[in-house]
């Protein structure tokens, strides 16, 4: 139980640490380094805000992550991890790590069919297959939770 | 639930309230309350045994299977 607390613990400060690191990079780096890349290259200056939205989006997409898990650290805190409660926060994950898919699919296809070089579409298609193992996941994850979930409601009903 | 649990019939033979019986046994009052009323879903052989002993009986004279 005690390595459990020290995880939980050393898990949000990192938690807290990778969310203010995502809203700088959110506010302050991606917009100007679109900016920077739209004046750099004018003929691609029409990608700057598409390419600015999605990564945004991305990005988004993980703070969901982030605030769900640490919502879920909460109940793991409270002993209440195997209650309907966590259930919904394991379901914004899947779902958040969907949205991102789904958009990244989208920006795979664009690129592989308009890429002069395949180093690109190579790096996209290595996301996307990763994105698809973490999605698939939390899908079994979330199966397991939910099986856990009934076990402990019926051993709570044991008098 | 086929199966039935006798309590009452048990305190009644003994004089012994349900608070009495709920102490000794180390139960809740609400969780008496539900073995009572048959809304019990399993019980441990620790609290069956702790039950046989307060009420020295077995735990056929609490336990009565009925057809459904």
């Amino acid at each position: 139980m005690i390595g459990e607390h020290r995880a939980v613990a050393a898990l949000r400060v990192f938690l807290a640490l990778l969310f203010g690191i995502l809203v700088l990079f959110q506010v302050m780096s991606l917009p100007g380094q679109f900016a920077h890349m739209a004046q750099e290259n004018p003929e691609m200056a029409y990608l700057r805000w598409p390419a600015t939205a999605v990564t945004v989006f991305w990005v988004l997409c993980a703070q969901v992550v982030i605030v769900c898990t640490w919502k879920l650290l909460t109940l793991v805190k409270k002993d209440r991890i195997f209650s309907a409660a966590s259930l919904g926060w394991v379901d914004a994950i899947v779902w958040a790590v969907a949205a991102a898919w789904a958009v990244l699919l989208g920006v795979f296809l664009f690129v592989g069919f308009n890429a002069d070089d395949p180093g690109l579409p190579l790096l996209l298609f290595l996301m996307l297959t990763g994105l698809t193992v973490l999605g698939l996941l939390m899908v079994v994850m979330r199966a397991l939770l939910r099986r856990a979930t009934i076990l402990r409601t019926d051993m709570e009903a044991v008098i | 639930m086929p199966i039935i649990v006798r309590l009452d019939v048990e305190l009644a033979r003994r004089k012994m309230s349900v608070g009495e019986f709920a102490e000794r046994v180390g139960l809740t009052p609400a969780n008496v309350a539900v073995l009572k009323n048959g809304r019990a879903k399993a019980v441990r052989f620790a609290t069956l045994d702790a039950m046989c002993r307060v009420l020295e009986c077995q735990p056929g004279d609490l336990l009565e299977w009925v057809e459904d």
